[in-house]
């Protein structure tokens, strides 16, 4: 794989050449947040790639809100035609072009049904990662396995160096576009810089999840799975409110609900494919009353229980980046880490 | 574009009340639809939504469907008081799985209905009757609230008619000239009546949770083995194409891998009565 040098100053030519690919989206630190946001043309030349993944997710540009799926205009179901614009996402960290990764299986990955709407926006999308150079108290990437930089799934990944960036093309279009740059191959000595500052960053975050790694090194699916009735552990999410706001945040969950409603006139019927919660007491409540996740602990079992069992039952991998921002975001102070790690296998009495 | 979230057109033909609270809406489609006894349709209102029901009428008929439906929510209510014949309706489907009848072949079928529960087994009971040869025994257990409550009665008699077919019926509150069993279900399943080698068969059973919770416990007390219980479990379902995730039983999807489960595969899971 070719590895390019971008000087810092031509950091404005990426930027404008990637806006001639699309519509640009960037992560940028706003005081003490770092969000997503159209690139602000005026702004370019003090822009910074921020050294953390940002506050939100880019769930929302594959997998929007809220989108439409069927018409029923008069009389007859219509489909629908859309064609979604080019989008460019830049500042990606591995947790977000992992999580990518993830919803495609469930999204483009299933032979039996692919969704056609996800398909068409997936396309439309080009992904400019960035190697995180530092590491946020709520990252966790490293116990599942995960580095806090990507090797693969992005069009082109961005690694600080000193006075530039390292480029490195992952698909066809990202090598298109260096060669548009018509920049000159990095030398070994900045490659090393780069596998340097990548391996202080891994170790940093290796260092500050010292803690969970014996947990961690065990297999989670068995863990909520043979853990389900335990009472350590999962006693942390007594504090849970039930706000869904760690599965919204999530750039993996992808609980949706079909939905549809009728237009002002009365006329025309659309079909909307929702984002929903499995944190949310109607998720998964019946007609006649029935509802097998009443509880609230039942339902903050679930999650864990969806992401480590029944997903990498049929992923075989995790359904978590370790990007922590259902940390971050909980109200009820909830770290997904220390719940995984106190949950106790009950030992069962043979014969 | 194979639009999967997108229904097909289906025309409503008849409307027949079974009961005071449930009634068969029969539908004419376009093109073939085939289907096996037990997968399930997400039938769609326009402009009021889906809800999923697994058709009661024969699977060999391609472009009919009959759904039974209980009056019993938002859809389910508009289905019995606003739609009328003529009405254009939608359908996706089928899902699911359906019953493994070949697996089935050369053994008893005890088939156990309550309430409404008769109308995805009416499916089955159809199929199994195309092929009667392929089973030993058959053995229809149903039970109803009261003689009112009872759906398909027109069509008891022909069903006890065929060969090597029994029907069982119970009833929690009969009128005063029934003379047949009364108490819920699982009385019915006492070995002297089911009349089924227990050793050599399989049991389908349809019905409300609760009811589906004691059958399994009963049929278990019997001597049958959870191997051969298999159970329409009910969830709340959205997609139906394993997606949306809210239909699970441990690592099962229902939309996707049942709705009909071997009990032995669930009865680890948590929740699975629930």
């Amino acid at each position: 794989m070719n590895i390019f040098f971008l000087p810092e100053s031509k950091l404005r030519n990426l930027i404008e050449t990637l806006m001639g690919r699309g519509r640009l989206f960037w992560t940028r630190q706003k005081e003490k947040s770092i969000t997503i946001e159209e690139v602000d043309e005026e702004y370019i030349g003090d822009y910074k790639i921020p050294d953390l993944r940002s506050y939100d997710t880019f769930k929302n540009f594959i997998l929007p809100l809220r989108s439409k799926v069927a018409e029923y205009p008069d009389e007859k179901w219509e489909d629908i035609e859309e064609t979604p614009e080019k989008t460019v996402l830049f500042g990606l960290k591995a947790c977000d072009v992992i999580g990518i990764g993830l919803l495609d299986k469930v999204f483009l990955d299933d032979p039996d049904y692919i969704d056609p709407f996800y398909k068409k926006r997936r396309e439309s999308l080009i992904l400019i990662s960035s190697d995180c150079s530092s590491v946020k108290e709520s990252c966790f990437c490293d116990l599942l396995g995960n580095t806090p930089y990507v090797s693969s799934g992005f069009d082109i990944n961005i690694s600080p160096v000193s006075e530039g960036y390292l480029l490195e093309a992952g698909t066809d279009i990202g090598n298109e576009i260096l060669k548009e740059l018509s920049l000159s191959k990095a030398d070994k000595k900045l490659i090393k810089e780069r596998d340097n500052s990548r391996e202080k960053v891994a170790k940093n975050l290796k260092k500050q999840n010292t803690k969970y790694e014996k947990p961690f090194a065990k297999d989670l699916s068995d863990i909520v799975k043979e853990g389900y009735e335990s009472s350590e552990g999962w006693a942390l999410g007594s504090t849970c409110v039930s706000c869904g706001a760690c599965t919204n945040i999530c750039p993996v969950c992808y609980c949706f609900t079909l939905f549809d409603r009728v237009d002002t006139e009365g006329k025309k019927s659309k079909r909307f494919m929702v984002w929903d919660s499995c944190q949310y007491k109607g998720f998964s409540q019946m007609s006649g009353g029935m509802n097998p996740r009443f509880p609230m602990m039942e339902r903050f079992k679930n999650r864990y229980y969806h992401k480590f069992f029944r997903f990498h039952d049929r992923y075989s991998e995790y359904k978590c980046t370790g990007c922590g921002r259902c940390i971050d975001n909980c109200l009820g102070g909830i770290d997904m880490r220390e719940v995984l790690a106190n949950i106790k296998i009950l030992e069962t009495i043979s014969g | 574009m194979d639009n999967i979230y997108y229904p097909r057109d289906a025309v409503l033909t008849d409307i027949k009340e079974e009961t005071p609270t449930i009634k068969t809406f029969c539908f004419k489609l376009d093109e073939p639809l085939f289907f096996k006894a037990g997968q399930f349709m997400q039938l769609t209102i326009p402009g009021l939504g889906e809800a999923p029901f697994t058709p009661s009428s024969h699977p060999g008929k391609l472009t009919e469907m009959e759904i039974t439906i209980l009056r019993t929510g938002r859809v389910t209510d508009a289905l019995h008081y606003e739609v009328k014949v003529g009405d254009h309706l939608g359908l996706r489907g089928p899902f699911g799985k359906g019953y493994p009848l070949d697996k089935f072949k050369g053994k008893d079928v005890l088939i156990v209905g309550g309430g409404v529960g008769l109308a995805p087994l009416r499916s089955l009971i159809y199929a199994i009757f195309d092929r009667i040869d392929d089973f030993k025994k058959i053995s229809i257990c149903y039970g109803a609230k009261t003689p009112e409550d009872q759906c398909f009665t027109d069509e008891f008699k022909e069903w006890e008619k065929k060969p090597h077919t029994s029907l069982h019926l119970t009833l929690d509150r009969p009128h005063p000239d029934w003379e047949g069993t009364v108490g819920l279900v699982p009385c019915l399943l006492e070995k002297d009546i089911i009349g089924v080698d227990i050793k050599n068969s399989y049991v389908v059973s349809c019905g409300p949770q609760i009811m589906l919770k004691f059958v399994t416990y009963k049929l278990l007390e019997v001597g049958f083995k959870p191997e051969q219980i298999y159970l329409s479990m009910n969830r709340r379902m959205s997609c139906g194409l394993g997606k949306c995730a809210r239909c699970n039983i441990g690592p099962y999807y229902l939309c996707k891998d049942g709705p009909d489960m071997c009990y032995a595969d669930i009865m680890d899971y948590p929740n699975v009565f629930e």
